[in-house]
C-alpha cells in the first residue's frame, strides 16, 4: 500500500509537471489542464472550492463548472481526502521536507496539536472575502494548482510566476515553525474537501478485540506522514486515508490487525 | 518617472485571448488554471505576471507585438470557468480589441507603399480596408482586435496598435 502510494504521487507529479505540458505544447490536447481544473478528453474536473469561489465572484451557474465538480465531490464522499493524500504535488513535496527535516533533526519552533479550526478559519475568510474582492482568492492560495500551472509555465514559457513563492513559504514553514503546518493547519483546498464526509466515508478505524489484537507498538503513530494518532478518538477531518499508518500496523496475530480501513463507524467487518 | 511609467503598464488593460468577458467579469472568472495557454497551438497566450499587476497574475493575456491571436478558437470550448464564453465559436465574433492606425507613423499615410497590415489582416479587406490613395483604414464594425497588424507592422514603435477592448 505505501508503495502503491509513492507510485500514485510520483505518477501525479509527472503527469501534472510534465506530460500534460509537454503533450500539449506538441499539440495533443486530449488531456489537459492543472490541478484548478483539467479535462481528460470530455470528462472535465475541477476543484470544488475553485467551482464554489467561482459561483461567488460571478454570481451566476456555469454549467459545465458545476457539473465538473462533481467527480472530486463524489470521490471524497467515497474514499475521504484521498487527493491530499495521493495525488496533491504539494503533499508530496511537504511529506518530502518532512523526511529530509526528519533525517537531519531539525526542530521546529512550535508544536501544537493538529486542528482543523485555523483551516475552517482560512476558509471562511477565503469565502468573505472573494465576493467582497471579486478576485479569485482560494485560486491564489491553492498550493496543487499554483504548482501545477507554474509547472505547465515553465514548459511553456521557461519562466515561473511570483506564484510560487507561497510555495516557498509553505516549505519554509513547515521546516522551521509547524511541522506540517500547511496541510494540517491551513490548506483552504483540503479543508473545503474535509467537508465532503457522512458516516459511509472511508476511514481508518481503530477497532482492537479479542482476535485483533493491539500490542501497542505505536508503529501507526510513527507511520503517520502527518503525525496525527491513529489510535485516538479526533483523527478527522485531518486524515488524508494515505494508508501509511494500515500498513505499518504490526498486528500481534498475523493478517489480524487492529487497525484498518472501514466505511462505517465502530460497525464490526 | 519610474512609479508613473510602472502604475501606467499596471493600470493598462491587456489584450485578453478571444471570447473573454469584459475585463471587470473576467477578473472575477478567470480561476488561473492555465487551461487556454496550453491549448494555444501558437503560444500567444502568456500568463501574466507581476509586472502585469498583482490582480492580474496568473491571467491570459496576448502580447501582439510578440505574438498575436491567430484566431483558431481553441481557447474559448475548454475554459472551464466561462471566463472565456465557450459559445464564441466562430473569428467574426470575436471582439477582444480593435486596431488603431497612428496616421503620423503609419508608412502608407506617410506617403510611403506599405500593406502589411492589410495583407495579413485574418479578415481579409474587410476589418483592414485600403483607401483610393491606397492607406489602410480600420473598419471598427469589422476588426476583430486579433492584433495581427500589430505584429507585422514594419514601423518601430508599430504604427498600428490593438486598444484592447474587454468583452468576447
Amino acid at each position: 500500500m505505501k508503495r502503491a502510494r509513492k507510485i500514485v504521487q510520483l505518477v501525479s507529479i509527472l503527469t501534472f509537471f510534465i506530460i500534460i505540458p509537454v503533450l500539449n505544447k506538441n499539440g495533443i490536447v486530449f488531456i489537459s489542464g492543472t490541478l484548478y481544473s483539467f479535462a481528460v478528453g470530455p470528462v472535465w474536473i475541477t476543484d470544488p472550492l475553485i467551482g464554489l469561489q467561482t459561483l461567488l465572484t460571478t454570481l451566476s451557474m456555469d454549467r459545465v463548472l458545476l457539473v465538473s465538480v462533481l467527480i472530486p465531490i463524489v470521490f471524497a464522499l467515497a474514499l475521504g481526502r484521498v487527493f491530499c493524500g495521493w495525488i496533491c504535488p504539494q503533499n508530496s513535496l511537504s511529506e518530502l521536507a518532512d523526511a529530509a527535516a526528519a533525517r537531519l533533526g531539525i526542530n521546529r519552533l512550535f508544536g501544537p496539536k493538529p486542528s482543523a479550526l485555523p483551516r475552517y478559519a482560512v476558509l471562511a475568510a477565503i469565502l468573505i472575502a472573494v465576493p467582497l474582492t471579486g478576485l479569485p482568492l482560494a485560486s491564489l492560495l491553492s498550493a496543487p494548482g499554483i504548482l501545477s500551472a507554474q509547472a505547465a509555465r515553465f514548459v511553456y514559457e521557461g519562466t515561473v510566476g511570483l506564484e510560487l513563492g507561497l510555495i516557498g513559504l509553505i516549505v519554509l514553514g513547515e521546516l522551521a515553525l509547524v511541522r506540517r503546518g500547511w496541510c494540517n493547519f491551513l490548506c483552504p483546498v483540503g479543508g473545503f474537501l474535509g467537508l465532503f464526509r457522512w458516516k459511509g466515508t472511508l476511514r481508518v478505524a481503530f477497532a482492537p478485540d479479542a482476535d485483533h489484537v493491539c500490542g501497542g507498538c505505536r508503529s501507526c503513530a510513527d507511520a503517520c506522514r502527518l503525525g496525527l494518532d491513529p489510535m485516538g478518538a479526533a483523527l478527522y477531518p485531518l486524515c488524508h486515508n494515505c494508508g501509511d499508518c494500515v500498513a505499518a500496523c504490526g498486528a500481534v496475530k498475523l493478517g489480524k490487525k487492529p487497525l484498518m480501513f472501514r466505511r462505517v463507524r465502530g460497525q464490526a467487518e | 518617472m519610474f512609479i508613473r511609467s510602472t502604475w501606467a503598464v499596471m493600470n493598462r488593460q491587456p489584450l485578453r485571448p478571444p471570447g473573454a468577458l469584459p475585463e471587470r467579469e473576467f477578473l472575477a472568472a478567470c480561476i488561473r488554471c492555465g487551461k487556454c495557454a496550453q491549448a494555444c497551438p501558437y503560444r500567444s497566450i502568456r500568463m501574466a505576471g507581476l509586472l502585469d499587476g498583482v490582480a492580474l497574475m496568473g491571467t491570459p493575456v496576448i502580447r501582439a507585438r510578440e505574438t498575436p491571436c491567430f484566431l483558431c478558437m481553441k481557447c474559448p470550448p475548454v475554459c472551464p470557468s466561462g471566463a472565456l464564453k465557450r459559445t464564441v465559436r466562430r473569428k467574426e465574433d470575436v471582439r477582444m480589441g480593435e486596431a488603431l492606425i497612428d496616421k503620423k507613423t503609419c508608412l502608407a499615410w506617410e506617403g510611403t507603399l506599405c500593406r502589411s497590415c492589410y495583407d495579413d489582416c485574418p479578415l481579409q479587406n474587410e476589418a483592414i480596408i485600403m483607401d483610393a490613395e491606397l492607406r489602410p483604414v480600420v473598419d471598427e464594425k469589422k476588426c476583430v482586435g486579433c492584433g495581427i497588424c500589430e505584429n507585422v507592422c514594419p514601423t518601430e514603435p508599430a504604427a498600428v496598435t490593438v486598444r484592447p477592448k474587454g468583452g468576447v
